[in-house]
């Protein structure tokens, strides 16, 4: 079996669990070859809430300054409020300090360019040769900029999102709704983004400490508090954020998570009857998203996983929306970025103006189930298991752009290495729990037999 | 040649060349390793490149789990007090002192305050090269404190210590130049709690350097027309981070930096008993002084560390360099600009006299400094060289070589702080110093080519 490396520096950025790989050396060394990237000028950096924020920090703005760069400090604060405020000042790109998803000992740096977009594939290989090549620029000690603080990035973020929404119908709807954010930077917008839009708001774990109550994955598994919360206080709905409010869960009044990939069925469906135009999601999203999209008329495109990789796609099509089945939702008009607050207006919205309740808007959706697993696997090997599962299922459609995907008509398999973790991810799709689940079994078998 | 330079207690280097953000965050890693962990005290200068090293050093402390009191801009005898009153573990100032402002560095002060000595100096070396750094998970990461009241916690020790109410009686005034360094706004706030009036020269702490930051007499031009001009009875000119005091008497004449610790030697000696610790290129004029209360002098290695080392095993009275930096051990263990400025204040105010006079009961000498740049790998060479032609001499081999006459002396040495070899040489009379300081200037320079071809 392979070791889980405690670091992983990849095209989304570097990855590490602080207090082994991820060091400060390693940190200011980033910042040193993001700045030599960028060039010299405003870098704006924000952070999620984790405890080892602040040492990362301190050490990115080293590299940054020793480059010349000048960072602005954005505090705490989401991932898409990161990427709006990039888009809005005059600055070279931004970093963001969050493991996102990942438990607490981890933390990462996250990379994104003067539009506010993550670096893509090519981009973030260039970065990843200047960081190997060791050559950082240095500018002289009389050229060393200072850091500068910014507060402006939540209110822009939210008064952006304010704008895209009918702010008025949802304020008369005066919906409830219980908000959990794991104690990350979720918690210093989005109760204030909810009250805004007119809910009577109850917050569970918006305490921006860091120290996370739950795992910070906002997966149905991990949202009990949250289930119980909604149940209790006879809430319209209940939001989950990750650690940088990238992706959102739902619940519905019953307490029941509608499943992280219907939080962008919702978006599509909302997004699509506004306007119509193209859809663009990832390989490993439900196919409920292509039912919806062909109800309406409008076709769907698949990407490789990541967010850039739709994002890219989304300006390329002239997108109307697009998002990741993980629970991130893209809307253009807001920013390219998954954004859970994007999420929740439209669910807050849809709710607003159907007067019916989610389950009911749920249950009008096509239905699927997914599984989605974990599988550690020599990365040396994989070549030699994809081929091993194309040959286990010859009658699929296949695609390789990610993976190995295998469809069929109302099911599919996704086999890929993580960009994230060192392991694979086999996500399955199907009508129902029983036909997915004997896909991932069988995928599970051939990985196994492998190892 | 590059200008990085690693010395007893501190590592030095130019920012933009070789002081980078990695090699600053491993000597913090290998400092945060040194005390284990425990908290310790951070503060910086005025320079412009402060706030890259900053970030840096907070970020290696914090990894190794130290807890930091960030005491933000301050000069280093106030960042050594604060380590030592709060009972910290020790310290790191970032300062490079009286280098100009290409140059940043890393000072260590250790448990008690004194920069760390030789033995403790190599502990951190060791760990710097071994490279194995302590590593603390992400809940035992150092927290940050920020701390402003470090200055005023100190002045209110010095002013317990110093004769404030004669000092104030003499109503003296006084011009001060802190080079825009880490004493700007702070060194004239000290000397007015004492008493005096103040004009302030150079005072805002923005790291633009109006001339080299190093307080000798080539420095003390605007210094002195000031003090002419207003008719002040002293000027100081301070370095960045005011561990060295460099002197202008009253009618603008610069004294050279080699007077302030043998002025301050014989004041300190009046009242407290032990020997004097100076170093082995500091004036005979400190020789009188000593003799004068038949005190025994000792000589130690150049640099803070050694001297102070020196002064704690020896029990010292006083202890200093020739640059300017002196250290009174009754109060504190490090050289102090502070201290320095309120006991000249507290001689001229109690003795009832003028810096003028103190300077003229000085013994005079003629003392003769420079150096030659040279690449390190032919500096020992160089000075294996110089101890073999001054073999019948019996030179003293401590710090380069030093030879003593009767008369004069010279003194060849690598320096600790630039990429060069440091000649000094005294004599009683200026053509014996001149005729000794070319004969080894030509010397030097003869290897040098020799090494070359």
């Amino acid at each position: 079996m392979t070791k889980v490396q405690s670091l992983k520096i990849s095209i989304s950025g570097v990855r590490g669990i602080v207090g082994e790989a991820l060091t400060p050396q390693l940190l200011a060394a980033f910042a040193g070859a993001l700045g030599t990237y960028l060039g010299r000028g405003p870098i704006l950096v924000g952070r999620d809430t984790r405890p080892s924020g602040l040492m990362v920090l301190n050490a990115v703005f080293s590299g940054l300054l020793s480059a010349g760069c000048e960072p602005v400090d954005l505090g705490i604060c989401p991932v898409p409020s990161i990427q709006v405020r990039t888009a809005s000042v005059r600055s070279q790109g931004a970093i963001a300090i969050t493991a996102s998803h990942n438990p607490v000992e981890w933390n990462a740096l996250k990379f994104i360019g003067s539009r506010g977009l993550f670096l893509n594939n090519y981009q973030a290989e260039e970065l990843l040769d200047i960081y190997h090549q060791r050559n950082f620029a240095q500018v002289p000690a009389q050229e060393i900029p200072r850091v500068r603080q910014d507060s402006r990035a939540i209110p822009e973020h939210i008064q952006k999102l304010l704008d895209y929404f009918d702010a008025r119908i949802v304020r008369g709807a005066r919906l409830k709704v219980v908000i959990d954010s794991v104690n990350g930077a979720g918690s210093l917008a989005a109760p204030a983004f909810l009250r805004q839009l007119g809910c009577r708001v109850i917050e569970i774990h918006t305490r921006p400490d860091g120290l996370f109550p739950r795992n910070p994955e906002p997966l149905p598994e991990n949202l009990g508090a949250l289930r119980k919360a909604v149940v209790a206080n006879r809430a319209d709905v209940g939001f989950a954020q990750d650690a940088d409010a990238d992706r959102l869960a739902v619940v519905d009044a019953h307490g029941r998570p509608i499943g992280e990939d219907y939080t962008l069925a919702l978006a599509t469906l909302f997004a699509l009857e506004r306007r119509r135009g193209p859809v663009v999601t990832n390989l490993s999203t439900t196919q409920a998203i292509d039912d919806i999209a062909r109800q309406l008329g409008c076709p769907v495109i698949r990407t490789k996983i990541g967010e850039i990789n739709v994002v890219e796609e989304m300006i390329q099509s002239h997108a109307v929306i697009g998002g990741e089945g993980n629970g991130g939702v893209i809307l253009p008009e807001v920013h390219y970025c998954r954004d859970s607050m994007s999420g929740m207006g439209v669910v807050l919205q849809l709710l607003a103006a159907r007067r019916q309740p989610l389950h009911a808007i749920v249950a009008s959706l096509p239905r699927y189930v997914v599984i989605k697993q974990k599988a550690e696997f020599p990365p040396d090997q994989v070549s030699r298991l994809l081929d091993a599962l194309e040959r286990r299922f010859p009658d699929a459609r296949k695609s390789t752009l990610d993976g190995l995907k295998l469809s069929w008509d109302d099911r599919w398999l996704h086999v890929r290495p993580s960009n994230t973790e060192p392991v694979l991810r086999v996500v399955a799709e199907a009508r129902s729990r029983s036909q997915a689940q004997a896909l991932v079994r069988d995928a599970q078998r051939i990985i196994a037999s492998l190892k | 040649m590059k200008p990085l330079k690693i010395g007893i207690s501190w590592v030095r280097g130019v920012v933009g060349e070789t002081l980078a953000p990695e090699l600053v965050v491993d000597f913090a890693c290998a400092f945060g390793t040194f005390v284990e962990g425990a908290p310790v005290a951070v503060g910086h200068d005025s320079r412009r490149s402060a706030p890259m090293v900053h970030a840096g050093v907070l970020a290696g402390l914090q990894s190794c789990g130290c807890d930091i009191v960030d005491l933000g801009l301050l000069p280093t005898p106030i960042i050594q007090y604060a380590v030592r009153s709060r009972r910290l573990a020790g310290g790191i100032s970032i300062t490079a002192s009286h280098n100009d402002a290409r140059w940043n560095a890393l000072k260590f002060i250790g448990r008690d305050g004194m920069l760390l000595n030789s033995f403790q100096s190599g502990q951190v070396m060791d760990i710097y090269h071994l490279g194995e750094f302590r590593k603390r998970p992400w809940d035992k990461l150092g927290q940050i404190r920020r701390d402003e009241r470090a200055a005023q916690g100190y002045f209110e020790f010095l002013l317990d210590k110093l004769d404030a109410p004669r000092i104030r009686k003499a109503h003296l005034k006084v011009v001060t130049d802190c080079c825009a360094g880490a004493g700007g706004g702070l060194v004239r706030g000290f000397l007015e709690r004492i008493g005096c009036t103040v004009v302030a020269l150079n005072d805002e702490p923005d790291g633009d350097f109006p001339h080299s930051p190093e307080p000798n007499v080539r420095n003390m031009k605007g210094l002195a027309s000031v003090v002419k001009s207003v008719g002040a009875d002293a000027g100081f000119l301070v370095n960045t981070d005011v561990d060295r005091v460099g002197l202008v008497a009253g009618g603008g004449i610069p004294l050279s930096e080699e007077c302030v610790l043998p002025i301050l030697a014989d004041y300190i000696l009046d009242s407290t008993p032990g020997c004097v610790v100076s170093t082995l290129s500091t004036s005979r004029m400190v020789e009188s002084a000593a003799a004068r209360h038949g005190r025994k002098l000792i000589r130690a290695r150049i640099g803070e560390g050694y001297v102070l080392q020196k002064v704690v095993t020896e029990k010292a009275a006083v202890g200093g360099e020739g640059s300017g930096g002196v250290a009174v051990p009754k109060w504190t263990r490090w050289f102090d600009g502070f201290a320095s400025m309120g006991l000249v204040l507290e001689c001229m105010a109690r003795r009832k006299t003028t810096l003028a006079e103190l300077a003229a009961g000085l013994p005079r000498y003629h003392m003769i400094k420079g150096s030659i740049p040279s690449s390190s790998e032919r500096i020992y060479p160089l000075l294996e060289a110089f101890r073999k032609s001054y073999h019948s001499e019996s030179p003293n081999l401590e710090d380069g070589v030093r030879v003593d006459w009767k008369d004069a002396w010279l003194h060849i040495r690598a320096s600790n702080t630039e990429p060069l070899i440091r000649i000094i040489v005294e004599a009683e009379n200026l053509a014996r110093a001149r005729e000794l300081y070319d004969l080894c200037y030509a010397q030097v320079q003869r290897l040098q080519t020799a090494g070359g071809a």
